[in-house]
């Protein structure tokens, strides 16, 4: 019994917008192994690419006792992996870093595409906050700069902690920042004045957007993909005038609170599909619900030609559920529509079609 | 036949459209405003107007194209925009060349244009609005059933399903005796749903404006998500409550809003139209009742419902009660607002957790 104990261990696995990332832990939150992979656009395969790497990586002794997936891509994941627990990102960076750090105030998180702050007193979440449309604040304006400059993220983050007179560059918007970064190129400043601007920029837009009216109470951690780059932590500090903790596995805290939730969930008998989650091709069909006007596309993700699961609704009938399409249809809300059809509604038996709708529509014939 | 397009609002639609019976003539409308009206709307209607305009304009447009002639919006009081919805709406419609023609609720002389214009016999008037103030109640006592019920039940999906199915016989039902029935037979269904007595559901209040508050596409479905994470809810705009509101102003005098005004005051003593004051009011009542949390729901360029967002940050400091505020554009994303449902509601389980710890409670009770 006691063997079988130490060779448990928990998979914690975080989809985001960039990139997908896996962590192995012990009961004990002991990191085993962790994977960063910048995706392509691919979550499954990413996903898949992952796992096969952790095979690879996790000595065969282990065995994965539980699974958690989390981020944008976490349901999509979860049905890819056979997840026992699908927990928001919020939520699991939380666990993560109150696990490492259980003093901490203030918990700052920039992705790819999202920028959050968490709020922490005396142990537990108090508030959060996330970036709204605007991806201004996150990951990718940095990224798309970099491009811009033509250089790598990595020699941006280089350059950036070099600079010693960084130039000031309008950071409320992207395309704005851009003509203003153009406009100081051409005026001359050097290239680390102008990275080191924009690490600024990001910083102080993260701070008057995302942490707008928030309580930011030292010690600070901050976390995320972004937390590699050397200027950003830079901006920060200077911005926030104390010292700002980057945490170990800070590129993987995501995955690390989703592998700490598995392993504190008490599961008995975990759904994971193992390796063959990694090796067997995974397709995905969608198909239009048509239960009601709102013609959600729902994704089924399919092994073989077996249901694993379910996204895309919008009411939650289909979301996770692997059974027969027809035996699901028709239980989630629906609207109750009334009166003569547009011609636009599929086979929704709530749309009446009345005898007497007058003449005016031809279904597919363009109005003017 | 003769169709009237009325605006969506919700469940409550159902009642409405045998209230546009009294006229003589049938109802066109849909308890939510679908994707594809919603398009139309964005692409009709100036950028800046807040979300529920697009959705109505869509609406309209959309019955336009099905032939429907005439078109209903209600104007409200109140110094929101709302108050000029039908003139904007009617303008625009009248600017894209629509024959559609649209009436509000204006009084000139004894009798309302909108009456005057069908002239219906006294009979046919009378009957369907007393049956509609008896669908208005039967819904009232739907929704406030499924919010408990949604949040105990154990098999997900129950309520909802139970729910669709009495909406659906509401909607067929003809004679103010088939709807006593379903009203009767309500209570049962609920009833029958096997439920976790033992479960002490999280309590949270949904404020905001209106069309965010019922319209289930507008509001991403907000009501099913929370509930299935175990959340009673209660939403409030509820039509029942607001037309005995206006029955009370209209015969004794007595508005409900004096009261509001009173709990309310120490934060908002001016009027800044729209359900503000409800917002802010229902958010100290809540607090006051030992309410966990409370979802602000903000249509973004919202004039009172943003106005109002920094007394609701006071209040929630004030009372000490975490109030989430969503802001919703056509841009909102649903999987963005379920990860802030998501992290919202773990937040408060974990406040509960930690204010039921003997040592709170001590300290608690010594300040009392």
């Amino acid at each position: 019994m006691g063997k079988q104990m130490n060779n448990s261990c928990y998979l914690g696995i975080d989809v985001g917008s960039i990139s997908t990332n896996c962590v192995v832990i012990t009961p004990e939150g002991e990191v085993l192994c962790e994977i960063y992979k910048r995706g392509d656009g691919h979550p499954i395969e990413s996903v898949q690419q992952c796992l096969a790497q952790l095979t690879a990586q996790l000595p065969d002794r282990f065995c994965i006792q539980g699974v958690c997936t989390t981020g944008s891509g976490r349901i999509l994941a979860g049905a890819v992996v056979g997840a026992d627990v699908i927990k928001n990102e919020i939520s699991a960076h939380a666990r993560a870093t109150l696990h490492l750090y259980p003093e901490v105030q203030t918990i700052l998180e920039i992705g790819g595409q999202d920028s959050k702050v968490t709020i922490v007193r005396d142990g537990a979440v108090v508030d959060f906050s996330m970036n709204l449309v605007c991806a201004a604040g996150t990951g990718s304006f940095l990224d798309s700069q970099a491009r811009r400059l033509n250089i790598t993220i990595e020699e941006l983050s280089a350059r950036a902690i070099m600079s010693e007179n960084p130039t000031n560059i309008a950071g409320r918007c992207t395309v704005f920042a851009e003509s203003d970064m153009i406009h100081k190129q051409q005026v001359g400043h050097e290239q680390k004045d102008i990275t080191m601007g924009l690490c600024h920029a990001l910083v102080r837009n993260y701070l008057s957007n995302v942490c707008n009216g928030k309580e930011i109470k030292p010690p600070i951690v901050f976390q995320g993909g972004v937390s590699a780059n050397k200027g950003i932590h830079r901006a920060f500090k200077e911005a926030l005038k104390c010292d700002i903790i980057i945490p170990p596995y800070n590129m993987v805290m995501g995955a690390y609170g989703a592998a700490i939730i598995a392993s504190k969930s008490s599961i008995e008998k975990t759904r994971f599909r193992g390796k063959e989650a990694s090796t067997k091709p995974i397709i995905t069909q969608g198909f239009e619900c048509g239960d009601c006007p709102n013609c959600c596309e729902i994704i089924e993700v399919l092994d073989a030609a077996e249901i694993i699961g379910r996204t895309g609704g919008r009411c939650g009938k289909w979301e996770g559920k692997t059974g027969p399409r027809e035996s699901l249809r028709g239980t989630g809300p629906r609207c109750h529509v009334s009166g003569p059809s547009t011609g636009r509604e599929t086979g929704h038996e709530m749309c009446r079609q009345v005898d007497d709708v007058p003449d005016l529509i031809q279904i597919g014939v363009p109005k003017k | 036949m003769t169709y009237m397009a009325i605006p969506n609002i919700g469940n409550y639609t159902i009642a409405l459209a045998t209230a546009v019976e009294s006229l003589g003539i049938k109802a066109w409308a849909s308890t939510a405003t679908t994707p594809a009206a919603l398009k139309l709307g964005i692409d009709a209607a100036p950028e800046s107007v807040c979300l529920p305009l697009k959705a109505h304009l869509g609406h309209f447009i959309e019955a336009d194209r099905a032939g429907v002639e005439y078109a209903f919006m209600v104007n409200s009081v109140g110094t929101c925009r709302l108050r000029y919805y039908r003139h904007m709406i009617g303008q625009i419609l009248k600017d894209l060349g629509l024959k559609i023609k649209i009436f509000g609720l204006g009084f000139d002389g004894f009798k309302p244009p909108i009456v005057r214009h069908f002239d219906p016999g006294p009979i046919t008037f009378i009957k369907p609005l007393f049956h509609t103030v008896q669908k208005i109640k039967a819904i009232d006592e739907l929704e406030v059933a499924a919010w408990r019920t949604r949040a105990i039940e154990i098999t997900h999906g129950d309520t909802t399903q139970a729910m669709n199915k009495l909406l659906v016989e509401l909607s067929e039902s003809r004679t103010m005796a088939q709807t006593r029935a379903i009203r009767k037979k309500a209570a049962a269904c609920f009833a029958a749903i096997p439920v976790d007595k033992e479960k002490k559901p999280l309590k949270v209040g949904l404020v905001g404006e209106i069309s965010f508050l019922r319209d289930k596409c507008l509001n991403k479905n907000i009501e099913y998500i929370l509930g299935s994470q175990g959340i009673e809810l209660r939403n409030f705009f509820l039509l029942g409550e607001e037309l005995q509101n206006i029955t009370r102003i209209v015969f004794l005098n007595q508005s409900r809003r004096k009261s509001l005004s009173k709990l309310a005051d120490r934060y908002l003593q001016n009027s800044v139209g729209g359900h503000a004051l409800d917002s802010v009011a229902y958010s100290i009542r809540c607090a006051d009742e030992g309410y966990d949390g409370m979802i602000h729901l903000c249509p973004s360029g919202c004039m009172p419902e943003v106005s109002i967002r920094p007394i609701l940050k006071r209040v929630s400091k004030d009372k000490d009660i975490p109030i989430l505020e969503i802001s919703y554009d056509e841009h909102t994303c649903g999987v963005g607002i379920a990860t802030r449902l998501e992290a919202f509601a773990d937040v408060l389980m974990e406040r509960r957790k930690k204010n039921n710890s003997p040592a709170q409670r001590g300290k608690r009770a010594g300040h009392g």
